[in-house]
């Protein structure tokens, strides 16, 4: 089943939290962290600074979010050897990336891209996105 | 100069609570102001002591009986302790067992629940604690090693192995979490007069007594000494190193 669309209103009323969340996680301004700048590229994001990025918002929206989640979500009920191919994606793993991360700028899915490499595409609307989906899979859990 | 250990107001986790070096730890943190929730496994009255003691002294202590070989119990009960004290400042990793034999004789389970407490059992508190001190940009982690990790006698492959883990865990963790101010270390007690060593010490007194060079045991409180500094304001600039408090072990 396709999943409901994201609108923009639905970004902008999570996105003051996140962008606080994000600014004290990565030790910036709240100003440098705009919707579409690159996490890692742009503002120089490690690893540990993902982790803490995802548990201030699991805190900060009580929702819980999984190790893995965007690219598990990604590859969705596609066989991982459909998706990639020895950690490169495949055409169709590549064009579900690009469905999925749709805030980005469709310069920026290079070929071949390294499943490794997906988390440099990620944006703070990439992350506003994972908290509203996270937030409709605990409404639909009750 | 004075001792100024810092640590009023801290809130802290220590495994393995209820008896011998754990209950010193937290008898001794709680002195200086810290609040303490400890872990412990089954006894129940041990811990309950423990807790009255702290409390008549004028300090704050929790007890919760969680087996740290379970790592959904930990992450429960850690985020329980996150949700209440809102940090966590300081995790010793005291929870330890022995399953003495000479190898070649061992069950597995003799291997397998050493293992599953003294190693995975500092992987399953300390993943869920890290977190909190990540978000504080500060912490204080301490492992209970021993000199067996790198001075095992014989009968102690297994814990000798869980030892040597520890030490190039604590290494390891030092390495990850310095970016966050998160400070790693680990403190290795020589033979202290506690339960677990009752029986080498019944066995070989005079030979274990004979390869210390302070020629005496040790006591919990010496080791308690040692985890305080490491968490204290005194220790700002230690990180990924392992004391041996043994009284000069099988040094001469």
């Amino acid at each position: 089943m396709a999943e409901a669309v994201i609108s923009k209103e639905e970004i902008m009323a999570v996105f003051p939290t996140v962008q606080k969340t994000m600014a004290d996680a990565l030790g910036c301004d709240v100003d440098d962290i705009q919707l579409d700048v690159s996490l890692i590229e742009g503002l120089d994001a490690e690893s540990i600074d993902f982790l803490d990025m995802v548990f201030r918002l699991e805190r900060a929206f009580k929702i819980k979010v999984p190790r893995g989640k965007i690219i598990e979500d990604v590859r969705g009920d596609m066989p991982v050897t459909e998706f990639e191919e020895n950690g490169i994606l495949t055409e169709k793993g590549l064009a579900r990336l690009r469905e999925y991360l749709s805030e980005i700028d469709a310069s920026r899915f290079k070929t071949p891209m390294r499943v490794d490499h997906i988390a440099r595409l990620y944006t703070p609307e990439t992350f506003c996105k994972l908290v509203i989906r996270a937030q409709r899979e605990s409404q639909a859990a009750g | 100069m004075t001792f100024k250990s810092g640590l009023a107001g801290k809130v802290a986790i220590v495994t393995g609570g209820s008896r011998g070096i754990g209950r010193s730890i937290v008898e001794t943190l709680a002195g200086e102001g810290v609040n303490v929730t400890f872990f412990y496994k089954g006894n129940e009255a041990a811990a309950a002591e423990v807790v009255a003691a702290v409390m008549a002294a004028g300090g704050q202590a929790t007890a919760m009986q969680v087996d740290v070989s379970d790592a959904a119990a930990c992450a429960a009960a850690v985020g329980s302790i996150g949700n209440r004290c809102e940090r966590i400042d300081i995790l010793i990793n005291n929870a330890g067992i022995v399953r003495d034999n000479l190898m070649a004789a061992m069950e597995d389970d003799e291997i397998s629940s050493v293992l599953n407490t003294n190693v995975f059992g500092v992987f399953n508190v300390a993943r869920p604690v890290i977190p909190y001190m990540m978000s504080q940009r500060a912490g204080r982690i301490v492992n209970l090693s021993s000199v067996a990790g790198i001075k095992a006698g014989r009968g102690q492959a297994n814990y000798a192995a869980s030892k040597g883990a520890v030490d190039a865990l604590t290494r390891a963790m030092a390495v990850e979490l310095a970016p966050r101010k998160i400070l790693v270390n680990a403190v290795a007690p020589g033979v202290i007069e506690t339960e677990m060593s009752q029986q080498v010490r019944d066995l070989a007194a005079d030979e274990v007594k004979g390869n210390i060079l302070l020629k005496r045991y040790g006591a919990a409180q010496d080791i308690a000494n040692a985890v305080v500094f490491l968490v204290s304001d005194m220790a700002g600039y230690i990180t990924g190193q392992i004391l041996y408090v043994d009284g000069g072990f099988k040094m001469g």
